[in-house]
């Protein structure tokens, strides 16, 4: 089997999140509604077969690395790991003495892949850059800032729908607020790979 | 660990990006190793000497401790 590419990586996650983003809109709001058990189990099931795919790709990356990238790849799972230990077992704790009410502590568990991919991708960018590299600028894959960009494009499409179906006021703060660290996140990369440019840099 | 990776590369003419090819490996990896910053595996110490045509301790040797 042949390595994986960053780029390769980047557009296949890419399409996979923005159909499982699809995916979300279209078919969750019926879940609920659905007159079959059937069809309701597979409505709030559906959107995660790309999230199934990513998990994939990500483990055939990892099993493709060499040992440099498994390092790296081990060093921010396990922090994603502890991170999502401590906050599950909060909530959980937090939810058995009623201090959180059972819808949102199920709210919470949504979130609990994307605060993994989002420690991991931290602390893996972390460790790569004590050992010499620009995780947030590899050369051979889509540029972390326009990762960035488009993820603050798919939230905010997810805002806009959200608004247009009376979304509460917590959910639409979430969204529009993520969207809005997102584009700023964006920015910030932009603005520094400017600057490495204009000092000669070869930030890619 | 000190090595001579970076000049046994340049007298070879390979980018980074030939030698992490040559050696199925990042080039990432490469310049962590050029560096100084990751010491590789015994493997993969292995595959360099062998590349090179030299002995490990040709290219690899002891830092400070």
């Amino acid at each position: 089997m042949t390595r994986f590419s960053n780029k390769q990586y980047g557009q296949r996650a890419m399409l996979a999140m923005a159909i499982y983003i699809v995916l979300l809109l279209t078919l969750l709001p019926y879940a609920r509604r659905a007159e079959h058990l059937s069809l309701q189990i597979l409505c709030a099931l559906l959107p995660l077969v790309p999230i199934f795919y990513v998990i994939w790709l990500m483990a055939k990356r990892i099993w493709l690395s060499d040992e440099l990238e498994q390092r790296l790849h081990l060093i921010g799972l396990g922090a994603a790991t502890a991170v999502v230990a401590v906050f599950t077992l909060v909530s959980g704790f937090l939810a058995v003495a009623k201090v959180l009410s059972l819808d949102t502590a199920a709210v919470i568990l949504i979130w609990v892949f994307p605060l993994l991919m989002l420690v991991y991708a931290g602390v893996r960018a972390w460790a790569a850059r004590r050992y010499g590299s620009d995780a947030f600028c590899e050369d051979d894959g889509i540029p972390m800032y326009l990762r960035f960009l488009i993820g603050a494009g798919l939230l905010s499409i997810v805002a806009v729908w959200a608004y247009f179906h009376s979304a509460d006021d917590f959910d639409l703060g979430l969204l529009v607020g993520l969207a809005a660290a997102l584009a700023l996140g964006a920015s910030i990369l932009l603005l520094r790979r400017w600057r490495s440019r204009r000092s000669g840099g070869t930030e890619a | 660990m000190n090595n001579r990776v970076r000049e046994l590369r340049a007298q070879h003419g390979w980018s980074q990006a030939d030698l992490a090819e040559r050696l199925d490996v990042s080039r990432q990896t490469v310049n962590a190793i050029e560096t100084g910053k990751y010491d590789p595996s015994l493997p993969l110490a292995f595959r360099i000497a062998k590349l090179f045509r030299l002995s490990i301790e040709s290219i690899f040797a002891p830092g400070k401790e």
